[in-house]
């Protein structure tokens, strides 16, 4: 395969709190090439949102990028090497944070938030937001901008874009506002867009309607994606390979059918088994059990025992680098579980966890690792 | 509807407003005890003298019928006559409006334009050393009555360093042949803005660290708003964000808060006003107070019950000119 568009290797983003350090993203390793649509999907908690915001390098104070690399387009966005101190620093090839201003974000990389609601300024018009943001990004002056502007805000199907131009957010639906987003994406001609669980907020109809639009004009502009959401649905709708987090790692990587139909991973089967199906009832619908631990603490060995109904003693233990399973012809396929023979490290000989379903609960885990999204 | 449309309608609104002013401050007045005609003419006056000039005054009529007459002057601009003064209430409110009007402004202009970058500083610097120094100081300022700063200012600046006068207040647009030591119109208001300086402060200091206050909370607020990230993420330069994203949304809270200002600057008018002996508004509402001067009294409450309404409107309208989002009320 080509040199792929982004690479992130074993990208660790960590928030210092007073409470700990929390490790949102804890080693994710990625690629998105040229035209692929590539999920990136999880709890909330999981790390996903830390991992679209390290990418372009707007991780929120007290959150630092502490380690990994990011290449895009052989331009390094992060990257550290050892001084003569023996103390990391970034290289000299790392791109300066006025350099990543004006070259990659928007430009190149642009992003989709998950809440259009919010993501539109409420005292600013639809129009003079997206112009102000392709004039920074294309070199175009205000005219042809706002040409631009309007010719985009038809091609994600705003009826009469000429009027709707010159209104406030306040004056536009939901979905219609999540379009201006991607028309506001897809005007800066970037080669990849990260779109954060851009369809959660609508309605189950108008999801549907994004998702068709975006594949349209996907294919049409040929732009990369990264597609975060907690949805399987979506997931199976849109994505060509799919990444699954978990507590700040990735855990399996596969193209999305094999991902569906070969899955490698109990924490990937437990999130199909969790997806409500038309052929089920509510009582076979199997949620996954427990809460997911907090990143600030995470359970040593694999970080899924304390919830996997796999989970043997040795599980505790040893903690699973992803390895790739595929046999040989395959497209890859990586999971970082060692209940597959390839990690042979005993799971066959090891006995059951037995306290699994309430050692969750006792140990007091609760919903502030999601605050690190 | 249009914003003129809107403007029109907001004032119409505020007329029952006014004639409920007019009446509450009417029956007030009337009922001080006492009577500006015993103030007038001493301990044991003649009985006839004092019948005669409770008739001169209208005083001899039952309460209903002044009322009513009150209520026509005030529709034809008539406020009746000031007992003290001997002069149309009318008169001396136009003599006296405009030094309060100036000092007022005065007040707000330093305190908006000290208390925005502060504010916008303070948030932009969340919990650094600027920040720090920037709430301390609007905590005082809050905190601390303005005649107390006016007289701390007249001690420090007036009476030891000398820098300032203490009292009294030239106003711009007098003759220069009436102002003693200026001989060009340059040179009077000069004279006026040293005049203005302190006072300005006394007054102002309590709107800066009002203002300062929200500003700050308001652009914080603002500056973590999604719209924000978005911008981040689109590549637009951080001064961009702070003056124009963030600045614009955070301005919809300060602009009530200086709206409100209007009302406790009046009251702190009147304060400021004692403290360096200006002869503004302040001054006369307490002197009609203390002679019982019922006409002066209702006129004076009246302008100053004009002034928070004409404030309220302003904020009604910038606002609906800054956020689309305020309706004009049409459906």
């Amino acid at each position: 395969m080509s040199e792929p568009l982004l690479s992130v290797r074993d990208l660790k983003t960590q928030f210092f709190t007073e409470d700990g350090t929390v490790r949102a993203v804890d080693g994710i390793s990625f690629d998105v090439h040229e035209g692929e649509i590539v999920g990136l999907v999880g709890e909330s908690g999981a790390g996903k949102s830390v991992a679209t915001s390290s990418i372009l390098r707007l991780v929120d104070s007290p959150g630092e990028i502490v380690g990994g690399e990011i290449e895009f387009k052989g331009e390094t966005i992060f990257g550290l090497e050892e001084g003569d101190d023996g103390e990391l620093r970034p290289r000299d090839q790392m791109l300066t944070e006025t350099e990543m201003r004006k070259r990659i974000r928007g430009r190149e990389i642009a992003i989709i938030f998950q809440d259009p609601m919010e993501s539109l300024n409420p005292v600013f018009t639809i129009g003079g937001q997206l112009r102000e943001f392709i004039e920074i990004n294309r070199d175009l002056d205000a005219g042809e901008a706002k040409q631009e502007a309007i010719d985009m805000l038809r091609e994600v199907g705003i009826p009469a874009p000429e009027s709707r131009y010159d209104e406030y957010p306040h004056q536009f639906s939901g979905g219609m506002r999540q379009r201006v987003l991607i028309a506001m994406a897809l005007a800066c001609q970037p080669d990849l867009i990260i779109a954060d669980e851009p369809t959660t907020a609508l309605d189950v109809t108008v999801e549907g309607e994004i998702l068709e639009m975006v594949k349209d004009l996907q294919e049409k502009y040929d732009t990369s994606f990264i597609w975060v959401t907690h949805d399987m649905s979506v997931v199976a709708e849109i994505c060509d390979r799919v990444n699954v987090m978990y507590l700040g790692e990735i855990i399996e990587q596969a193209e999305v059918d094999d991902l569906f139909y070969d899955t490698k991973h109990p924490y990937t089967s437990a999130l199909l088994d969790s997806m409500p199906r038309p052929d089920e009832t509510l009582d076979e619908l199997r949620p996954i059990q427990g809460v997911m631990p907090e990143a600030i603490d995470p359970p040593a060995g694999c970080r899924f025992h304390s919830r996997c109904p796999e989970a043997r003693e040795v599980c505790r233990e040893v903690h699973p680098e992803p390895r790739d399973l595929s046999e040989a012809g395959e497209a890859p396929h990586t999971a970082a579980c060692v209940k597959h023979d390839a990690f042979d490290v005993g799971y066959d000989e090891s006995p059951p966890i037995e306290t699994r379903a309430t050692g969750g609960f006792s140990a007091g885990f609760t919903e502030t690792g999601g605050e690190a999204e | 509807m249009s914003l003129l449309r809107y403007t029109l309608r907001r004032i119409a609104q505020a007329i029952p407003v006014l004639i409920g002013i007019v009446t509450i401050t009417f029956f007030l007045a009337n009922q001080i005890p006492g009577d500006p005609v015993d103030i007038m003419l001493g301990p044991t006056p003649a009985q006839e003298q004092v019948e005669a000039i409770r008739a001169q005054y209208g005083l001899d009529r039952p309460i209903h019928e002044r009322y009513l007459t009150y209520l026509a002057g005030v529709a034809t601009g008539d406020l009746g006559l000031s007992i003290y003064y001997d002069r149309p209430v009318l008169e001396m409110i136009l003599l006296r409006l405009p030094v309060t009007l100036l000092l007022m402004l005065s007040a707000f202009a330093f305190a908006i334009v000290t208390a925005i970058p502060l504010g916008v500083i303070s948030a932009k610097r969340r919990n650094e050393p600027a920040d720090h120094v920037s709430r301390i100081v609007s905590l005082i300022g809050v905190s601390t009555p303005s005649f107390w700063i006016g007289l701390v200012l007249i001690i420090v600046f007036a009476f030891h360093l000398g820098w300032f006068p203490a009292r009294g207040l030239v106003l711009p647009w007098e003759n220069p042949a009436d102002v003693r030591g200026a001989a060009t119109q340059f040179e009077v208001i000069r004279q006026s803005v040293h005049h203005l300086f302190l006072p300005m402060i006394g007054l102002g200091t309590l709107q800066m660290a009002q203002i300062t206050r929200i500003e700050r909370s308001s652009m914080v607020d603002s500056l973590q708003g999604e719209y924000v990230k978005l911008a981040r993420a689109y590549g637009v330069p951080e001064s961009t964000i702070v003056r124009k994203h963030a600045f614009q949304v955070a301005q919809l809270p300060v602009i009530t808060i200086i709206g409100l200002g209007l009302s406790t600057a009046l009251g702190g008018a009147v304060l400021t006003e004692t403290v360096f002996e200006i002869q503004g508004m302040g001054r006369l509402i307490i002197t009609a107070i203390n002679n019982q001067d019922y006409q002066l009294i209702m006129g004076t409450t009246l302008v100053f019950g004009f002034v928070y309404v004409i404030g309220v409107i302003i904020t009604d309208i910038t606002y609906s000119y800054l956020d689309p989002r305020v309706t004009y009320g049409d459906d």
